[in-house]
């Protein structure tokens, strides 16, 4: 009993003698996150300095000097000039960018469809949720592995298509130069199409029950309801789910890299792939960390402008 | 405008009944609260009305017009929601509109009839606010106007007064009795609150288990309840039950309430129901009602409850406690005897065994 008392009253003496001040609190928290900004900022801020450093310079690991004295080689802004010039960079970019204004609006749209019909109940609704969250669960290079199966040309999607058209379907889709890019959109569809519903969903089960009901009884359609209530309350979730599926499909690599290898020639080089390259074959170090430079000030241009159209949406929900 | 019918209505849930062949009649214009505790029935029978829910058995009908089958948003029904469903991504002015702006209005019309329902409502110098910024009161009359715009003939409300904090709930009471007085529409208001339901309904529906247990102006369900359940509920604190047994007397009817004696003489008419009665009675009187007197019953005081404008006093206990209010404070305390004795024209009797008023009520 009387310990009880005596930490009570002490408890109230420290508070007393020891106002904690904001600025007070602000700085002790700082000091006790220091470690770790300190690491944080080391594995961000030194990675990307380092690639800032060698990109100016001709430096290769074969080069035999350390990456540290590449200033040696100092090649003033070549790498630049030459990724300006590069048609093989440019058109690695433009179909990085195809790539995505198809499979991002697709993904979009599908899971949008899915999730609206997984809002309401139905029979077997869970085992329909499992299995379609399944491609999302699959390693990336085991689904490129599969889909490079799938697309053999005697494999079993050219003989789906024959038992449909009853005529035999020889596509030969991934060395087909036209269709190996189609074949490797699907196959990105496949796999991250569940990401997109699994957060289009989490937002469409937010939307206000009654808020419905209420729209229902002042006479709104099913279609009238969704644009005018249902969207404008999934906003914020829909930006965070197009930026996620932007940025990760501006890196496609893993499924398309087995799939294709880039090919056939370059008719699936993506910017991933072109760096890998790069990178593995022709160990041009200083070019890389050129291209990765300006493909991080790409994507981060995306992220800025995805983050202020959320914020704007929060503050003015329109 | 329109008068509601409600025909043997029945709604289970799996094997839940949540309504027993509910029966009543809301006539044209008028504010009817349905009123009992959580679980009683009375949202379900609402949200049938609305049409979110299919009787499954039972009519209702709307004037002349039967409303099986009719959708929700072609009932012409305005409802306010507990928490008003308030669209929070619009403006006020949005918010009116939506109804007139879904079925196809012209762009001058509805921005005339939002006008008008804003001026009548007071929201004209809200209308651009953004709707998730308002105070409850507010949201209130947006709800309301949201649903008057589309001159509905029946409003419905659900309980939308129980998230008002109690000092509250006053204010808006008033405001809600104002409106209803403007639009003149037949209401259908449901809530747990019997001041709510007493300050504000023509007549209340007094509901517990699924099953109707009175309809009748808030006067009558106070002072005539039909069963035990209206008189316990209706009231704060409810009506005093006694149980006793008939007895005759040198001076009348009077009931025997073994250890705590007998009761003052009942009045004749009365006395001669409840002669009818076979087996126990329960003898009721409002708590209001007690008055301390030379003669009556006489019980040992268990708690004092003093609450500033009255004071309730507890006494007895277990079956045959018993609670007075009384409008000042009274002289007694813990431990001591009080003579207390209801008058007699306030004495109501129940049958023990069916639960049902006796008497002329």
């Amino acid at each position: 009993m009387s310990a009880v008392t005596a930490t009570i009253s002490e408890d109230k003496m420290d508070a007393r003698t020891k106002p904690a001040t904001p600025d007070e609190g602000a700085r002790l928290g700082f000091r006790l996150t220091l470690p770790a900004q300190i690491l944080v900022l080391f594995i961000s801020a030194f990675p990307l300095l380092m690639q800032l450093y060698i990109s100016v310079t001709d430096w290769s690991p074969l080069s035999g000097v350390g990456w540290w004295n590449a200033w040696e080689m100092w090649n003033s802004f070549a790498n630049y000039t030459d990724l300006a010039a590069d048609t093989r960079f440019w058109s690695a970019l433009q179909r990085t960018a195809i790539v995505m204004l198809v499979c991002v609006p697709a993904e979009f749209l599908l899971g949008l469809a899915l999730a609206t019909l997984f809002a309401d109940d139905f029979p077997g609704k869970r085992i329909f949720y499992s299995i379609l969250l399944m491609p999302m669960m699959v390693v990336p290079a085991v689904a490129g592995y599969m889909f490079f199966m799938l697309f053999q040309s005697g494999g079993p999607v050219n003989d789906i298509l024959s038992r449909i058209l009853g005529t035999p379907v020889t596509i030969a889709w991934l060395s087909d130069p036209n269709l190996a890019l189609i074949a490797v959109m699907i196959a990105d569809i496949w796999q991250w199409t569940p990401l997109m519903f699994l957060i289009l969903l989490a937002g469409l089960v937010g939307v206000p029950e009654d808020q419905m009901k209420a729209a229902t009884l002042l006479g709104a359609n099913a279609w009238q309801r969704f644009v005018t209530i249902v969207l404008p309350k999934m906003k914020t979730i829909i930006i965070i789910a197009l930026a996620i599926r932007v940025i990760e499909n501006f890196k496609i690599f893993d499924t398309l890299y087995i799939m294709t290898g880039g090919g056939p020639g370059v008719a699936t080089e993506t910017i991933s792939v072109y760096i890998y390259k790069v990178t593995t074959q022709d160990l041009i170090w200083g070019y890389v960390a050129a291209i990765a430079l300006a493909i991080l000030i790409v994507l981060s241009i995306v992220a800025v402008y995805a983050m202020k159209r959320m914020a704007k949406a929060r503050e003015v929900p329109a | 405008m329109s008068a509601i019918h409600l025909h043997n209505l029945v709604k289970k849930f799996g094997d839940f009944t949540a309504l027993k062949t509910m029966d009543l009649e809301i006539a044209d214009g008028e504010f009817m609260a349905l009123l009992g505790p959580s679980g009683c029935g009375k949202s379900t029978t609402m949200n049938m009305i609305a049409g979110m829910e299919e009787p499954t058995s039972g009519r209702i009908l709307f004037g002349e017009r039967d409303m099986a089958g009719v959708p929700m948003g072609r009932r012409g029904v305005g409802f306010v929601f507990q928490n008003y469903a308030i669209f929070t991504h619009m403006t006020v002015r949005q918010n009116l509109a939506y109804g007139p702006r879904m079925r196809g209005a012209a762009r001058a019309e509805i921005d005339r009839r939002v006008g008008a329902i804003a001026e009548m409502l007071q929201l004209s110098p809200l209308l651009d606010r953004k709707a998730d910024r308002l105070s409850v009161n507010i949201l209130q009359r947006v709800a309301i106007g949201r649903s008057a715009i589309m001159e509905p003939a029946i409003f419905l409300l659900d309980e939308p007064l129980s998230n008002v904090d109690a000092a509250f709930r006053a204010v808006m009471r008033t405001e809600l009795k104002q409106l209803q007085r403007q639009f003149r529409q037949t209401m259908v208001y449901v809530t747990h609150d019997q001041l709510e339901a007493m300050t504000m309904a023509d007549r209340i529906a007094v509901m517990d288990h699924g099953v109707l247990q009175q309809v009748g102006t808030p006067l009558e369900v106070y002072n005539n309840p039909a069963n035990v359940f209206v008189a316990r509920f209706i009231g704060a604190p409810g009506m005093n039950l006694l149980k006793g047994r008939p007895a005759e007397s040198d001076r009348g009817l009077v009931i025997d309430l073994g250890p705590l004696g007998v009761t003052p003489p009942l009045p004749d008419e009365l006395a001669s129901a409840v002669r009818a009665v076979r087996g126990d009675v329960l003898y009721g009187f409002r708590p209001e009602q007690v008055a301390l007197a030379e003669r009556g019953l006489s019980m040992p005081v268990s708690f004092v409850e003093r609450i500033g404008a009255r004071t309730i006093v507890h006494l007895g206990e277990d079956e045959s406690a018993v609670k007075a209010v009384f409008e000042n404070d009274v002289g007694l305390s813990v431990g001591q005897t009080a003579i207390v004795a209801p008058p007699a024209s306030s004495v109501r009797v129940f049958d023990a065994a069916t639960g049902l008023a006796v008497g002329p009520g």
